[in-house]
């Protein structure tokens, strides 16, 4: 059982939630995850950690109302337990002072995104983010992220804010105008290849995060199956970052989508 | 297909393969981060050698015979998708697929160059190399067998 | 704790036992029949994952089927039991109507009584061993079942004994795993006077006893009791705690943990390696089993989808292949197939299993085996195409392997593909600890017999040592474990020489 001790709605689907959880505080890295359960009857979902706070005891995750589990997780107030809490999971971010890093999150993608911007300008990176969201509303950790990049670029699909386009296009401007060293990729699965696509014509050596379906969490149940460079891989032991050019992204894609109408009828009965 | 004017050149080429296979299986036991890894590529690379040396011998006058009986083929590595060689961390399953599918090849090879022979002597000195071939084969797709299709 | 042969004969020795043997001859013991199990009708058990299929015996039928026991002066089946339990011993017991004391003796040496009653495959242990097949070639007393009767009948009386505990030493040990080897040593050590704390990854307790074995064959229930029992005996359990990722195992030393039992199991599933084997619908014995047994998702009110399917194929031909095309049938399958490559004589699942598949309704598709998976246009599986495999000549080991045969291939409808071909240890621990020596298989080197690591302080069993295996097997590993973490901790901590 761990105490929610912090909670803030960014929008009507995003909610923050400051969680006690000290030992995983002490020990995430950037790129680490963790499962969350909430109720005797919960499901567990895997979930990026967007910050941590040692002397606390506390770590920070972004979470977007998708199905019945998010949900019910983003129902819980200040004071409220969330039932289980397990991690750090999935292998850390590898972090080396490489010269130039382009940093590109979209949607919640942007939280798991924020650590690693951090570990990047701390190992002496210059660090170029660009974030996207679809509207102004749906943007988050913008001031976080300005603090820790040499420069944000925000993106937002219809204009609302920042400028108007999609994150690529963002990221195309900046690979033109200077030399990028690498590029780190998190969001939804569609940004994240096309993503991979622009770098890939660069040759820009570039990681995506990925957020597959799991059940434990620790290489078990293999429900996370991704194929790199051909071969199946488990995110969330091997992973959760890959090689951005060797993921099959449309395999990944409809894996997403494995138990969609299962969790759709979930959704159904939650509701009513 | 390549042509042999004589019974030392089929040996020859066939030594050729073998150390060939022996430098491929060294190269990828350097590549192993784990050390029973490293070791099993190194023991592979030495039966490799193993076989050289067996054809040496029949190179320098030792008499070899086909033997009448089939060389069982489990054709397991048959199915299965190939492995990435230049994987620097590949498991012990991956390697026994790499193996066996390594072994049919040069199975084939033989095979293929025995069923194009000119005469006897060599379609009967590809024929015993075939059965070789088989016989590596067979060893991975045992161990495989009993390690890997346990169904528990 | 260790018990020797004398022991063992003397407590043959024993008044009441004595007056037992004398009771009754053996001849009328010979002539008693071995007890039926009643079994839950096949059309009703089907209904539930939650309806166990053996019922149990009665105390009339426990204590008639005891007096089958000859109360043999040497005991063959003791050297069939993992564990050692004194078996003469606690059937002995249920003859004379002393149900308590019968399940106590089987807590002398086991910590899940009511578990190894269930599942053990006695049939090729104990009572492989015992009087009746070695020496008459009868059916053998039926250990399993009584074992099962005695565990159970303590716990529905609710007088429950506690083990004899030694006076506490105060040393901590740590126990990395929840399964039954984990827990079998945390019983043994608890026992010792040691300080055990087990750390489990899950947020349940019992590791594959929860996640893996379906309620129809082991109710949750009974896995509760007997951890119930071990919190009793001052064990202590932490969930939801990845030794190696929530904190390393030297961050576990700081604390004062001098030894450690790894007990991680084999948390790996293997795949087949063949095409389209990533289409949704297709997924690891592991995920299906996990997704019902321990997040509950036959049931409506969990929050875990878990797909159904008209037609459900299992591969593979297991205990735990058994356990995903049962749960299928459960799960509403108007046809649930096992698709195995080798024989049903060959099949490594327990006769029972077998037998009550079949009861249920189960198609058993063997000499088959999956070449390639073939999905619809939204990358859902729908067919497999299978081939069919034929008996090689026996090789050197005497091993008839399957073939191929070509031009066999045909297809099998699907939508729900349970791939149960095997599983590889944990990588958690072996990937974590600088130093383990590790096999190529992955499984962490042992002193065979004292399941000490190449860490001295680290001792390892079960799956994660023995690749896959069964849960007795896991447990006796744990008792060794216990035994010789023990020498070493007296000798180096509480400077006693101990007698090896």
């Amino acid at each position: 059982m761990n105490k929610i001790v912090e909670k803030e709605n960014f929008s009507e689907k995003v909610v923050k939630i400051v969680v006690e959880a000290p030992l995983i505080a002490k020990a995430r890295k950037p790129g680490n995850f963790v499962i969350v359960r909430v109720g005797e009857k919960g499901e567990r979902i895997p979930l990026t950690i967007a910050g941590a706070d040692i002397a606390k005891g506390t770590i920070t995750i972004i979470v977007q109302k998708m199905g019945v589990s998010s949900t019910k997780l983003c129902q819980l107030e200040v004071g409220e337990y969330v039932t289980d809490l397990v991690g750090p999971l999935g292998k850390p971010t590898e972090i080396h002072n490489v010269g130039t890093v382009l940093c590109c999150g979209g949607g919640v993608g942007v939280a798991p995104l924020l650590p690693i911007v951090e570990g990047y300008k701390k190992a002496g990176n210059r660090v170029i983010t660009v974030i996207a969201a679809r509207s102004k509303e749906l943007l988050i950790l913008e001031d976080e992220m300005r603090k820790h990049s040499d420069e944000l670029i925000v993106m937002t699909d219809d204009g609302s804010y920042g400028r108007k386009g999609l994150v690529t296009e963002g990221m195309e401007e900046v690979i033109k105008r200077e030399k990028v060293d690498e590029c780190i990729t998190i969001g939804p699965a569609i940004m994240m290849k096309f993503c991979s696509l622009l770098t890939k014509k660069y040759e820009i050596p570039t990681m995506a995060s990925l957020n597959s379906i799991m059940v434990d969490g620790t290489g078990m149940c293999g429900a996370c199956r991704v194929t790199v460079d051909g071969k199946t891989k488990f995110t969330c032991v091997d992973g959760p970052e890959f090689d951005a050019h060797k993921i099959d992204f449309d395999e990944m894609m409809s894996r997403l989508g494995g138990y969609k109408e299962e969790e759709n009828d979930k959704m159904d009965h939650f509701q009513n | 297909m390549k042509e042999f004017n004589s019974l030392e050149d089929i040996l020859d080429f066939a030594i050729n393969e073998e150390q060939m296979a022996a430098d491929f299986y060294t190269e990828l036991a350097g590549k192993m981060k784990h050390q029973e890894m490293k070791d099993t590529f190194e023991q592979y690379a030495l039966e490799e050698l193993g076989h050289r040396a067996k054809l040496e011998a029949i190179k320098n006058g030792k008499k070899y015979q086909v033997s009448e009986a089939k060389v069982a083929d489990l054709k397991i590595g048959d199915y299965l998708l190939d492995v990435d060689v230049d994987k620097s961390n590949i498991t012990y399953q991956e390697a026994l697929i790499l193996a066996m599918k390594k072994e049919k090849i040069a199975f084939r090879l033989y095979n293929d160059l025995a069923s194009t022979a000119i005469d006897e002597s060599s379609k009967k000195l590809f024929l015993m190399l075939a059965q070789e071939e088989a016989k590596h084969k067979l060893r991975f797709e045992v161990e495989y067998d009993n390690n890997i299709l346990t169904e528990n | 704790m260790e018990r020797s042969e004398e022991y063992i004969k003397n407590e043959r020795k024993q008044e009441w036992r004595v007056e037992l043997q004398k009771l009754t001859k053996a001849k009328d013991r010979m002539a008693v029949e071995r007890v039926e199990m009643t079994e839950m009708a096949p059309e009703e058990r089907i209904k539930s994952q939650r309806v166990e299929v053996n019922v149990g015996l009665t105390k009339e039928e426990a204590m008639r089927e005891a007096t089958r026991c000859m109360d043999c002066v040497n005991p063959t089946c003791m050297e069939g039991c993992p564990v050692s339990i004194n078996i003469p011993k606690f059937i002995k017991n249920i003859e004379r109507g002393n149900i308590l004391e019968a399940a106590s003796v089987l807590k002398e040496t086991s910590a899940l009584p009511a578990v190894c009653g269930r599942v053990c495959p006695q049939e090729v242990q104990c009572e492989q061993r015992c009087f009746y097949v070695e020496k008459l070639n009868l059916p053998s007393v039926a250990i399993g079942h009584l074992e099962r009767f005695a565990a159970d009948f303590e716990r529905e009386s609710g007088v429950i004994s506690v083990p004899e505990l030694a006076e506490s030493n105060g040393v901590k040990v740590a126990v990395i795993g929840s399964g039954p080897s984990g827990l079998s040593f945390a019983g043994d050590m608890a026992k010792l006077g040691y300080d055990v704390t087990v750390f489990e990854a899950l947020h349940e307790i019992g590791g594959v006893l929860k996640y893996g074995i379906p309620e129809f064959r082991l109710p949750n229930a009974v896995v509760d009791v007997e951890i119930e029992n071990l919190r009793r005996m001052g064990v202590k359990f932490i969930t939801n705690y990845i030794v190696g990722q929530t904190a390393s195992l030297d961050d576990l030393k700081e604390e004062g943990y001098k030894a450690f039992y790894v007990g991680s199991g084999a948390g790996l599933p293997r795949f087949m390696n063949i095409p389209g084997e990533n289409s949704n619908g297709i997924m690891s014995s592991n995920e299906y089993l996990t997704r019902v047994n321990l997040m509950g998702a036959d049931s409506e009110e969990s929050d875990t989808p878990i797909l159904r399917g008209k037609n459900v194929v299992v591969v593979g031909g297991g205990n735990t292949a058994m356990d995903s095309v049962r749960t299928a049938k459960r799960l509403g399958a108007e046809r649930a197939i096992i698709v195995y490559r080798r024989s049903e004589e060959e099949m490594p699942a327990r006769v029972e299993e077998v037998h009550h598949a079949k009861q249920e309704g189960i198609e058993f598709l063997t000499l088959t085996n999956p070449i390639e998976y073939i999905a619809d246009e939204n990358s859902r599986v729908k067919q497999i195409k299978v081939q069919k495999m034929e008996l090689g000549e026996p090789d050197a080991s005497g091993r008839r392997r399957p073939i191929p045969m070509e031009g066999s291939e045909y297809t099998i409808d699907a939508t729900v593909v349970v791939v149960a071909v095997g599983v590889s240890p944990n990588p958690l621990i072996p990937n974590s600890v600088e130093g383990l020596e590790v096999s190529k298989w992955g499984t962490i080197e042992v002193v065979k017999d004292k399941m000490q690591s190449s860490i001295p302080e680290v001792f390892a069993g079960g799956d994660i040592v023995r690749g896959g295996a069964t849960v007795i097997l896991a447990m006796g590993d744990g008792r060794k474990a216990a035994k010789n973490m023990n020498i070493y901790l007296q000798e180096k901590y509480l400077s006693n020489k101990v007698e090896h």
